[in-house]
């Protein structure tokens, strides 16, 4: 019989046809009345309840609820693996459940990898099998470089002539040779020859070791083909060297990944390279956000996809800076993005969030004019004005060195909640345009070894306490609010923990996954923790990313709230995991900073 | 009214299962119930023909639907063209199922002596009976449970007067069931065995 419950997503979607097919004539259907306790703690379970109708919740014994299901959630892996139940399943309405028994449950984890590897591992890796499903497209970005997407060189002596270099180009089909000159290797193009002979006038004869460049670029094969195409954009190139162990083994053209890889970040990055004038700008930035959606849709990684956004809107901030500023004023002043734009974690464009250092002997007068048209501008490439007003062009966050170390030391010693979040705000800070020397001089005014365990760090902490972790809100019940806010409840309280523990121990980074991989070296996070929480984030990330492009679609505007019955159920059950991480840390966070009378 | 099985034995016309179901007719014990739906060629208790058959067990709350019987009789019974628009089997879609009599025998094997309980289960009584008696000249001797009685009962119980929607759907939504592959015989047995659960839930 057709079983009316959807088995078509994670981890059932892992199951080959035939096992599915077993699976649903293994099923039996369980009623429970609402009040009924289904798995008492320390009982073992007959088997995994997927839920078909009403509602379920999890308490631990101080009748503490963890969490509820509803609709399509399944239950309780844990009790089944480890043949005891930790917490009290109750039905709290009528509810009717599909019940796979124990003994079936392990025969099916036996015969198939991906359904066990899915249930046997932690948060991270359940994502990433989530994410794999999510779209084969994107396979060609994640895809590493290897012989099937390079060239095998072809290599000609220094001592050919640029004639003989130019026939073997045609005959091979290749537009670039490699040089072999002595111990030397170099590259050598078509617009090379083509420079060297028109614009140059160099005789046909002469050696191509004259023309050809010997310092390369390479990629290590193996390494993701997205970063040999970052590499290719930051050095407006068309081509990279492979090596494996620094020996040449091939070449990889821009041209074959290209036609490949329909997404066009490469297009936008070098219409932002290319820009002459503001216009350029503004017509690149608009490709952006297509480009966002884009990626999501073809299930890019939400890491990839932040990575690349965050070169790319640097580039687009930096090249406008570079247009407004006049040459001459470039080194007195340096432009820092702040908040997420300067932890490199923003995708979708949120608000202007930035701050201008000037040199100590100069005036800002001078500064105003352009600095006022870059404003502008930035508003015109779709960054909203900050509500909060960090923005350069309130006087607030223009100052010269000197006044930002002073104004430093005041939040310190101030510890008001005010002084506190735009210390929160700065310590987020990247230089991205101008004179960044500046900003290292300001930086040490945070960087002191006295910070550590003192009070400002506590007081620092206290925000991430400030909103409550929404637990308890998945489920279907409460349908009239039945949105969480990822932001508050999730993301924030992650992000600003993390920070708040960079601000403790002085750390450089600004980036969340770079401050949370040091904190883990130096010992201050397990690396269990650190693992659970960079899962977290990325999974409220890319959930709110592709909320986020679904909202745009009807009504642009960003929006923090999520739908909770918008989510597949996948989803539901692994931001219930993010959202207990975050539960524990805030926890752990409360005795780390003794913040237990707040 | 259920007579003892000594004297059911002295009625003129009695006539004993043979060996292998002899077991049927001692009384049952246990708590489980077997809830039974038949889809037939026509609605009619002499003509119609036995089609697909599904039977699953109850224990407590627990539907055990894995070891249900679910099965589709090979037979090439002209369908009533409203008997297809209902049970969606047509001739054709029954090519591959079990010879009748060996799905007669399955399901007495099934049963054993635990008693049915269906939706209108007289009407599958009749059919069953048809069958067995003419196959292996006995009658089902097991207890009955009629699941739109139980209903009835249970709400008379509280308003005498009441007026009731007896179908199969109006039981459906008044007792929250929800009603699972409507007119395959499994499906109406899964929703008809969820009614007796919550029947039973409520009369204890």
């Amino acid at each position: 019989m057709s079983l009316q419950i959807n088995l078509d997503q994670p981890p059932f979607s892992f199951l080959a046809e035939k096992e599915l097919a077993w699976l649903k004539s293994r099923l039996d259907l369980v009623f429970f009345p609402a009040g009924e306790v289904i798995l008492e703690v320390g009982q073992e379970s007959p088997g995994i309840y997927i839920l078909y109708k009403g509602v379920v919740e999890e308490t631990d014994d101080d009748d503490q609820v963890f969490t509820q299901y509803g609709t399509e959630d399944m239950f309780d892996v844990r009790a089944v693996l480890e043949s005891s139940c930790k917490h009290r399943f109750t039905a709290i309405e009528e509810t009717l459940c599909y019940l796979l028994k124990a003994k079936d449950f392990i025969q099916l984890l036996n015969s198939s990898d991906d359904f066990s590897v899915y249930f046997r591992t932690d948060l991270g890796t359940q994502q990433s099998l989530v994410e794999q499903r999510g779209g084969e497209v994107s396979e060609f970005i994640l895809a590493q470089v290897d012989g099937d997407t390079m060239r095998t060189p072809v290599y000609v002596t220094g001592q050919t002539t640029l004639v003989r270099t130019a026939r073997m180009m045609r005959d091979e089909k290749h537009d670039a040779l490699l040089v072999r000159d002595g111990e030397r290797r170099g590259i050598v193009t078509g617009s090379d020859l083509l420079h060297a002979v028109l614009n140059d006038s160099l005789p046909k004869e002469t050696r191509v070791a004259e023309v050809a460049c010997f310092d390369l670029i390479t990629v290590e094969e193996g390494e993701y083909l997205f970063n040999a195409l970052l590499k290719m954009t930051q050095h407006q190139i068309e081509r990279v060297v492979v090596t494996r162990n620094k020996e040449i083994v091939g070449v990889l053209e821009l041209m074959d990944m290209l036609s490949t890889f329909s997404t066009h970040s490469h297009i936008v990055a070098m219409r932002i390279e290319q820009a002459r004038s503001i216009e350029d700008l503004v017509i690149a930035a608009g490709r952006l956000e297509s480009l966002i959606a884009n990626l999501s849709g073809q299930g890019v990684k939400v890491m990839a996809i932040m990575s690349l956004i965050t070169t790319l809107n640097r580039r687009l901030i930096r090249k406008a800076f570079e247009l407004l500023v006049p040459d001459k004023l470039n080194s007195q002043v340096c432009l820092l993005v702040l908040g997420s734009e300067g932890r490199g974690e923003q995708i979708l464009k949120t608000d202007q969030d930035n701050a201008i250092i000037i040199r100590d002997d100069h005036v800002k007068d001078a500064l105003m004019p352009s600095l006022q048209k870059l404003h502008q501008v930035l508003l015109d490439f779709g960054y909203p004005r900050c509500p909060g007003g960090v923005m350069f062009i309130n006087d607030a966050w223009i100052h010269t060195a000197g006044e930002w170390r002073a104004r430093v030391g005041k939040w310190l010693n101030n510890s008001s909640p005010e002084a506190m979040m735009n210390m929160a705000i700065l310590m987020d800070a990247e230089p991205i345009a101008g004179n960044s020397e500046l900003f290292e001089e300001i930086r040490g005014a945070w960087h002191h070894e006295s910070l550590r365990s003192s009070i400002a760090a506590s007081w620092f902490a206290r925000p991430a306490l400030q909103f409550e972790t929404p637990l308890t809100l998945l489920g279907n019940i409460r349908e009239d609010h039945g949105a969480i806010d990822i932001k508050k409840g999730g993301i924030f309280p992650l992000v600003h923990g993390v920070r708040a523990l960079a601000f403790e121990h002085g750390l450089y980074e600004t980036n969340t996954f770079d401050r949370i991989d040091r904190l883990a070296e130096q010992e201050v996070l397990s690396k269990e923790v650190a693992q659970g929480l960079k899962d977290s984030l990325v999974l409220f990330l890319r959930i709110r990313l592709r909320h986020q492009l679904e909202k745009a679609e009807k009504n642009p505007g960003l929006t923090q709230q999520l739908k909770v019955s918008d989510l597949r159920s996948v989803d539901r059950s692994l931001l219930r995991h993010g959202l207990h991480r975050v539960k524990k840390f805030k926890q752990w966070l409360v005795s780390h900073y003794h913040l237990e009378n707040l | 009214m259920r007579l003892p099985l000594w004297l059911k034995r002295r009625l003129p016309g009695y006539r004993p299962p043979p060996e292998r179901w002899a077991h049927m007719e001692e009384p049952y014990t246990g708590d489980d119930v077997v809830v039974v739906d038949c889809e037939t060629s026509e609605f009619d208790k002499k003509k119609g023909q036995l089609l697909s058959l599904a039977a699953v067990v109850v224990s407590g709350r627990s539907i055990e639907l894995s070891s249900a019987l679910d099965l589709t009789v090979r037979s090439d019974a002209v369908t009533h063209p409203d008997a297809v628009r209902i049970h969606y089997l047509r001739k054709e879609d029954r090519k591959h199922g079990v010879a009748t009599a060996d799905a007669v025998q399955q399901f007495l094997d099934f049963v054993g002596n635990r008693p049915i309980c269906g939706f209108y289960i007289e009407y599958d009584r009749a059919i069953l009976n048809r069958y067995i008696r003419d196959l292996y000249g006995f009658e089902l001797p097991n207890r009955f449970i009629e699941v739109s009685e139980l209903y009835v009962r249970q709400k008379r119980r509280y308003i005498p007067e009441v007026n009731l929607d007896l179908t199969f759907e109006g039981l459906a939504r008044d007792l929250d069931v929800p009603v699972i592959d409507r007119h395959t015989a499994l499906g109406d047995v899964v929703s008809t065995a969820l009614m007796f659960i919550k029947l039973q839930k409520g009369s204890s």
